[in-house]
């Protein structure tokens, strides 16, 4: 069935670029991130939808500057080497104007260089790592925007909690032997040192670990009553899985990476439910979401992540102002019209000067809250922690 | 106490798999000094094909998801019977195709040979179940079992009883059974045994059968606890194949213990730091084989002219 809806998908893609390449006036941007392969393919595939949704909806109304819009959809399988390739077959042979992606954040940080150095402007909608926009911030134009949880931002939420919650002051950090836990390690380290928090352990799991006994067993020992997960779905699923083992069961926090169904498929409903996790935008939250939500269903029914489809829809409206108010596809002017566009009507916020030269994120800490699995569903998550919250208590 | 009894625990699930994947390598490189060395892809085949299995019991496509309710124990056997069978029928192919051609010469042919057999496997199961990984529920639900305040799960004691009554029936088979001293025989010299009456290569090939059918079990068994995914085999038949070079290659019972002995180790070593788990493994096999090179339970060829 997969198989042969995947020779499908591949026809209609080759029909379409064919089709694509006739009319050489349309303007074409990429789609680049896993849709099959690692637990954050589940946030791949929304975000490919709503950047479809996004795509269409310019078209409708009038394209780009008198042209159509062309969306390339790549899945990079969540390897790095893959990814890589992706980039420049889309910049080198497709010749899109800019890109959207990807969604494992190692993936991003793979190629970063690329775009930066073929001046294509990147919006990323999934990958969290705080070190996507930052690490040519000093360049006289950086290329590497973002619209979606940022780790250093869903740290400092998950550290806020953690540190008004914990009763004993005694937090530890639990996280995968990937860049994306390392990077974790860091951030949820330095955010609790601005509590006045030393964790008092910091563990480590291989990514394809099911067993975490061990480690939560030190854990345990060193008295911790909130522990910080650091890592995908599958991973904060099975530490959930050995934390029952040892019937320890501590408060959990978990990051944006485990809105993936694939939690609540490994752990069970009920340690799922366990796990309070750091969220962007829900499909509650406006009807303009609630529609897109709708939108995305039809081709993706299953889908859990509708963050994700929010945000590569935001993405795609943000880039399409940008081209706008620059008048030319040029990458170099592109860019800087992202820094200026204003007023932008997303699904998630009415975007109103979202970047500026230094700061390339399009969402902030003020813009993320707690949620927790329910059943098939990600729902917000509130107590009397959540509800006593300043923002002075978002240290970052 | 209870953390070093989980630690055991664990140890001896995660043990369990090394040993019968490692008991593996033992039944082939007996009768014919060689083995598979694709038999990681071969484990992999054997979950994707018991998840196939699954949902064709229940009705399903082969390649939908699969739900708790899907998996009963009748269907689990079933579909231990399926993949076992499928599995058996691979190990024929690999050994005419991938074996038998270089059986006896000199040199290493059969190292790449089984290796690129393994490799062929791995991209079909690609092609076929995509790379991410498939939950498998287990048929005896996901409930905690208490011993003494340490938590195992149900799934892992299956594995756990199931290797260990795998490893004791070939251990009887092999001692007591006409075919197994005929195993041994063919073990011992197939010049030998062919003057005895011994039809050899039927012999071998029942090996390859038997050694790829009990990748197609460990597969099943442990897919329940790490979930099935096209990338699992590598790191599973390193860690047995360690197992039975540190046990003792040519000794089932020398396998078994291998197998349990990491399995403790990587379990009581994550309980001091987690990060030398791997390091403590290979430094185990230095070990071993500086001093006692056949393995623990393993004989001293002797190579008599």
């Amino acid at each position: 069935m997969k198989f042969t809806s995947r020779i499908a998908q591949a026809l209609v893609a080759g029909a379409a670029i064919a089709a694509a390449s006739v009319c050489a006036q349309d303007i074409k941007i990429g789609y680049n991130a896993d849709q099959s392969a690692t637990a954050v393919a589940d946030l791949g595939m929304a975000g490919r939808w709503g950047f479809e949704a996004a795509v269409e909806d310019i078209n409708k109304s009038g394209g780009l500057l008198g042209r159509k819009l062309v969306g390339v959809i790549r899945d990079d399988l969540g390897s790095p080497p893959k990814s890589i390739q992706n980039m420049t077959e889309l910049i080198d042979n497709e010749k899109v104007i800019a890109v959207i992606g990807p969604a494992n954040s190692g993936n991003a940080l793979a190629w970063l260089h690329i775009p930066q150095q073929q001046k294509i402007p990147v919006i990323v909608p999934i990958g969290t790592a705080t070190e996507i926009t930052l690490r040519y911030a000093k360049e006289p134009q950086n290329y590497l925007f973002r619209v979606s949880m940022v780790d250093r931002e869903q740290v400092a939420l998950l550290g806020a909690y953690a540190v008004k919650a914990s009763k004993t002051g005694k937090i530890a950090i639990m996280a995968d032997t990937t860049g994306y836990g390392q990077g974790g390690i860091k951030d949820a380290t330095d955010i609790l040192a601005l509590h006045g928090v030393k964790p008092v352990a910091v563990e480590k799991f291989g990514p394809k670990d099911t067993d975490m006994t061990s480690q939560l067993t030190k854990i345990k020992a060193a008295g911790a009553d909130v522990v910080i997960i650091y890592a995908i779905a599958d991973g904060a699923a099975h530490t959930l899985r050995s934390m029952e083992k040892i019937d320890y069961m501590p408060i959990a926090l978990g990051t944006w990476g485990n809105l993936s169904s694939v939690l609540p498929r490994i752990a069970g409903n009920k340690l799922a439910d366990h796990l309070i996790l750091a969220a962007s935008t829900t499909e509650d939250s406006n009807p303009r979401a609630k529609s897109l939500g709708e939108r995305v269903r039809k081709n993706y029914p299953t889908m859990t992540t509708f963050a994700c489809a929010a945000q590569s829809y935001d993405s795609v409206m943000l880039l399409a102002a940008a081209i706008k108010l620059a008048g030319t596809t040029d990458g170099e002017k592109v860019a800087a019209a992202l820094e200026q566009v204003k007023g932008v009507q997303g699904i998630i916020k009415t975007y109103d000067k979202p970047f500026s030269k230094t700061d390339h994120e399009g969402l902030s800490v003020s813009d993320f809250y707690l949620a927790r699995w329910q059943g098939p569903n990600v729902v917000r998550f509130q107590d009397a922690v959540t509800k006593a919250f300043t923002p002075a208590d978002f240290k970052k | 106490m209870v953390a070093i009894l989980q630690a055991v625990l664990s140890g001896l699930a995660l043990g369990g798999v090394y040993a019968l994947v490692a008991l593996g390598f033992n039944i082939t490189h007996s009768t014919t000094k060689t083995f598979n060395f694709g038999q990681g892809e071969f484990l992999v085949a054997g979950a994707f094909v018991a998840v196939s299995g699954l949902l064709l019991l229940a009705g399903k496509g082969i390649t939908d998801p699969l739900n708790p309710d899907d998996v009963t124990l009748l269907r689990y056997a079933g579909s231990m019977v399926i993949s076992m069978v499928v599995l058996g029928l691979l190990g024929v192919l690999l050994y005419y195709t991938a074996v038998r051609p270089f059986v006896g010469q000199a040199g290493l042919a059969w190292v790449m040979s089984t290796i690129g057999f393994g490799i062929i496997i791995q991209n079909v199961a690609l092609a076929v179940w995509g790379p991410s990984a498939v939950v498998m529920p287990s048929p005896l639900g996901n409930d905690v079992i208490r011993v003494f305040g340490a938590g195992i799960l149900p799934q892992e004691i299956m594995v756990l009883v199931a290797s260990i009554a795998v490893m004791l029936c070939i251990d009887v088979v092999m001692r007591k059974t006409k075919i197994g001293k005929a195993v041994r025989a063919v073990a011992q010299s197939m010049d030998a045994a062919t003057l005895m009456g011994i039809n050899v290569s039927a012999i071998v090939v029942l090996a390859f059968v038997v050694s790829s059918s009990l990748a197609g079990l460990a597969g099943l068994l442990i897919a329940p606890i790490t979930t099935a995914s096209v990338y699992m085999g590598l790191t599973l038949a390193l860690k047995a194949f360690s197992a039975a070079i540190v046990g003792g290659l040519n000794n089932p019972r020398g396998c078994m213990l291998g197998g349990f002995l990491l399995g403790l180790l990587e379990a009581l070593v994550g309980l001091w730091h987690a990060e030398l788990r791997e390091i403590s493994i290979f430094m185990l096999i230095i070990l071993v084989l500086a001093l006692k090179p056949e393995g623990l339970l393993g004989q001293r060829q002797v190579e008599k002219v």
